[in-house]
């Protein structure tokens, strides 16, 4: 009864922590590990952002032990360098941008090169500039959820995304599934609002033609 | 005169709601008439629905966020 009780009672102190913690500042996490190498301020920084760094590393990689490294360096990088993080941007940003810096460096120190391709001249229309015949019958809108959202057509998105030239797909990442604005995006890759707005663009169409593709085939 | 072109190169700020009025009436006249654009709208929307899925997938497993915490008490020493 009384290890019961006791039991509780820690339970109910670790849970008000926890809430507590979650509740704190990036910023004051910041200065308390600055400051004072509180390892909980640390530990709570991992956890808000690990699946952030590491599906980015991922996106930027295609490969999960290498995006597991990078994952790895970036959290190690911070340990050192968390204390010149100045408040110019936002936490997040500036912790994305040690992420592309450490991707790059590590593709680099691999000998891995990705696509760079321009998809900047990337669209549907013919040279008349109409979708006459393009689009219609491979029209899959109307189909039900249960078809749209099944796992295979995830993995067929996620098998496009990755067929993307890497610069527009680090920007289609950051957007349409970390859900950054385009002056957070510009700022991260250090790229201006309109270049991201123009990947964006080219890389949605590029999916989109993807997706029709997929579904067209599998009607058959 | 607002072509299909016009509707693919617009389509995001469509999205957005970010047309000016002119642009949009015109935007959604052409839509209106042409079934190719109509369908591109459409499997347009529908392409976003399906990578706004993607958000709510994890990423780090429980043995990666493991092999960070041993890796960061093997190299970090204390402040």
């Amino acid at each position: 009864m009384e290890i019961g009780f006791i039991k509780k009672l820690v339970n109910v102190i670790a849970t008000n922590d926890n809430e507590q913690i979650a509740s704190i500042s990036d910023d004051e996490l910041i200065r308390r590990y600055t400051e004072t190498g509180d390892e909980t301020s640390f530990d709570e920084i991992v956890n808000r952002y690990s699946d952030r760094i590491y599906g980015f590393a991922l996106r930027i990689t295609r490969n999960s032990s290498d995006a597991e490294e990078v994952f790895q360096e970036v959290f190690l990088t911070l340990t050192k360098k968390l204390g010149t993080f100045r408040g110019e941007s936002k936490f997040s940003s500036w912790l994305y941008r040690v992420t592309v810096n450490a991707s790059y460096m590590y593709l680099r120190s691999q000998k891995k090169h990705g696509n760079n391709i321009s998809l900047e001249n990337y669209s549907p229309y013919d040279e008349k500039g109409t979708l006459m015949g393009r689009i219609m019958y491979k029209d899959w809108s109307s189909r039900p959820d249960i078809i749209i959202f099944n796992k295979e057509a995830l993995i067929i998105i996620e098998k496009a995304i990755n067929e993307l030239p890497e610069s527009y797909r680090t920007v289609f990442h950051l957007r349409d599934i970390d859900g950054l604005s385009n002056e957070e995006v510009a700022d991260i890759l250090e790229v201006s609002i309109p270049a991201v707005k123009s990947r964006l663009h080219r890389a949605r169409l590029f999916l989109r033609d993807k997706l029709s593709d997929y579904f067209h085939e599998w009607r058959r | 005169m607002f072509m299909c072109k016009d509707v693919v190169e617009n389509i995001m700020s469509y999205i957005d709601c970010e047309l000016d009025l002119q642009t949009l009436k015109e935007l959604e006249k052409h839509t209106g008439d042409c079934p190719e654009c109509m369908a591109f709208v459409s499997t347009y929307k529908r392409m976003l629905e399906i990578t706004g899925k993607l958000k709510d997938k994890p990423f780090v497993t429980p043995e990666i966020r493991n092999r960070l915490r041993i890796l960061l008490k093997s190299k970090v020493k204390p402040v």
